[in-house]
């Protein structure tokens, strides 16, 4: 049984007492070495689960508990230690003058050495194919290789919830693609519990477990299978299902026998395959 | 209006220790009133490229025209302000650039630097939130209460409001969740159609690229790599992944089929149906294991 490293008890929030509960009575868990991705509509109250993880925001009813501590203005200094956060927009988020004293500043905060620093900003800026850039101005860099010097500023701090908030939404697929690759890499090398908040489908299929956000409460929390065959009902809370599930219907509407949920090409191909090959 | 660049390179911090070439050689051209979508991975040259279309910058080398306006190193129009009343750009993010105290002077703002009478304006508001997707009853609101989304539609209300010939999207729908996406891009849709506009969209979606544009014009390092229609251009999967791209997942399917099932199918911009029912033809016929 993996251990317990986020864990919401009924938790409510809003941003005024006049004002509407952004977040309803919701529960949820996620593990160590866990990957799950949290989707929903705009405004459905994603970003703000992300923002309670690290007590940018603090909710008015419910508990959270990050890595065994409840999450309280006095314990969020260490929960901070724990969960690292990356945002949408790079620019809101750096201080250092360089790329590497970016990197640097998380952890000179955290009072690691200098020659750990210098180790961990070689093997970050390296993950995230930044390490050519290392001496550059950040507000030099295009948007995309911003966000990739905000990944390697929180992977250097060695968090163990790493929050993805649409982290992403910025870089180009390819681009998308690499860092998801040496995020999942990082994930499983230091055992974090990744929570990726996306619209990104190929980021949500890559996802062991995807929590569905609708209107402030939890709609749906299963694999992603599970979660991709309600397509009718997911197209009506605004969310898209991947092509290959939307071709897999269709083909099912033209009359070819599909029996199994594919979510890659490859399981598709497999399936029309070994269901026609034989006449 | 036409929109033609004959041999613009464009070069940061010339001459210092930081001279960088974003754009280099690039001729294109663009017929009025098509829907071109400019593609290229991160660092290509698309920003650069549309900050000429409205004389933020102008080329270090060659020349951009835009309609009657000619835009050189040492020329620029006369009336900078006249070409971009005409030329509206959607920025990315632009929910970041509102300012005023509320929607609705927020929105007349562009009109009313261009000179627009007040009585059009409010015409104009009246015309643009429902398309845009705002309610009447936000226009009073300060623009910093809506959510994200509705202050993006804020920000494009106000670009539309100056009701531009050419309309330039930078990655217009970055951030919105699904449906808010295929709505935007469906009211630009329309909106080209309707206005008959020149509209330009930079984006990294094949799909979108595949759904809305007639023109594709790829970018690779600040020049013209490859330009066409998008069934030509987006199904070149060797000459996309040389520059870092890949052809819409449809086309990566339609690929994978073909080689393992022997049969080709054409790619003609098929919706997820007509694909569907392509491959139940092929599969009616019956397949032999070898």
């Amino acid at each position: 049984m993996r251990e317990k490293l986020v864990e919401f008890k009924n938790v409510s929030f809003r941003y005024g007492e006049e004002q509407p509960w952004v977040l309803k009575d919701c529960s949820f868990e996620i593990y160590q070495n866990e990957a799950a991705a949290i989707i929903g509509h705009n405004g459905s109250g994603k970003s703000t689960i992300a923002k309670l993880m690290n007590g940018l925001l603090f909710p008015q009813e419910g508990e959270i508990i990050i890595n065994g501590r409840q999450l309280t203005q006095e314990s969020i200094w260490e929960i901070r230690k724990d969960v690292g956060m990356v945002f949408q927009n790079p620019d809101n988020q750096f201080v250092g003058t360089t790329v590497q004293d970016d990197v640097a500043f998380g952890m000179e905060n955290r009072g690691i050495e200098r020659d750990e620093m210098v180790k961990r900003i070689d093997n970050t800026l390296k993950a995230v194919s930044m390490d050519s850039y290392r001496l550059t101005e950040p507000h030099k860099l295009s948007g995309g290789q911003k966000q990739r010097v905000a990944i390697a500023s929180v992977l250097a701090i060695f968090p163990q919830v790493l929050i993805l908030d649409e982290a992403t939404a910025m870089l180009d697929p390819r681009g998308r693609r690499d860092i998801m690759k040496t995020v999942t890499n990082v994930q499983e090398e230091r055992n974090l519990s990744l929570i990726t908040i996306t619209h990104d489908l190929q980021e949500v299929v890559q996802a062991e477990r995807v929590i569905v956000m609708n209107n402030g409460e939890i709609w749906d929390e299963a694999v992603p299978r599970e979660i991709f065959a309600k397509k009718a009902e997911l197209r009506e809370i605004g969310l898209d299902i991947p092509f290959i599930a939307t071709l897999s219907d269709e083909l099912r509407h033209a009359g070819v026998t599909i029996t199994n949920e594919a979510l890659s090409h490859e399981e598709l191909l497999e399936e029309l395959w070994t269901s026609h090959s034989t006449t | 209006m036409d929109i033609t660049f004959n041999n613009v390179s464009y070069i940061y911090q010339a001459k210092t220790p930081f001279e960088h070439k974003a754009i280099a050689d690039l001729s294109l051209f663009i017929p009025s009133g098509s829907f071109t979508a400019v593609i290229g991975h991160t660092g290509s040259g698309k920003s650069t490229l549309i900050q000429h279309l409205n004389g933020l910058v102008r080329p270090t080398k060659g020349e951009v025209i835009i309609g009657d306006y000619h835009l050189t190193q040492d020329q620029k129009p006369d009336e900078l302000k006249s070409l971009r009343s005409r030329v509206g750009v959607v920025f990315q993010y632009p929910e970041h650039q509102l300012f005023e105290e509320t929607v609705k002077k927020d929105i007349a703002f562009g009109p009313h630097n261009f000179g627009v009478p007040q009585a059009e304006i409010n015409k104009r508001i009246e015309q643009l939130t429902p398309v845009v997707g705002l309610s009447d009853e936000l226009l009073e609101r300060s623009p910093f209460d809506l959510s994200g989304g509705q202050m993006r539609r804020v920000a494009i209300a106000g670009v539309l409001a100056t009701e531009p010939e050419v309309l330039v999207l930078d990655e217009p729908t970055a951030g919105l969740d699904p449906r808010g996406q295929r709505e935007m891009m469906d009211m630009f849709y329309n909106l080209h159609h309707q206005e008959g506009m020149t509209t330009i969209l930079v984006t990294h979606s094949m799909e979108d690229a595949v759904k809305y544009a007639d023109n594709v014009v790829i970018l690779n390092d600040g020049t013209k790599y490859m330009e066409g229609k998008p069934e030509e251009v987006l199904t070149q999967r060797d000459a996309l992944h040389k520059v870092q791209l890949d052809v819409p997942e449809m086309v990566q399917f339609i690929n994978k089929f073909s080689e393992q099932f022997g049969y080709d199918i054409p790619y003609r911009r098929q919706s997820p149906a007509e694909l569907a029912s392509d491959i139940r033809q092929i599969l009616k016929g019956g397949l032999t294991n070898e």
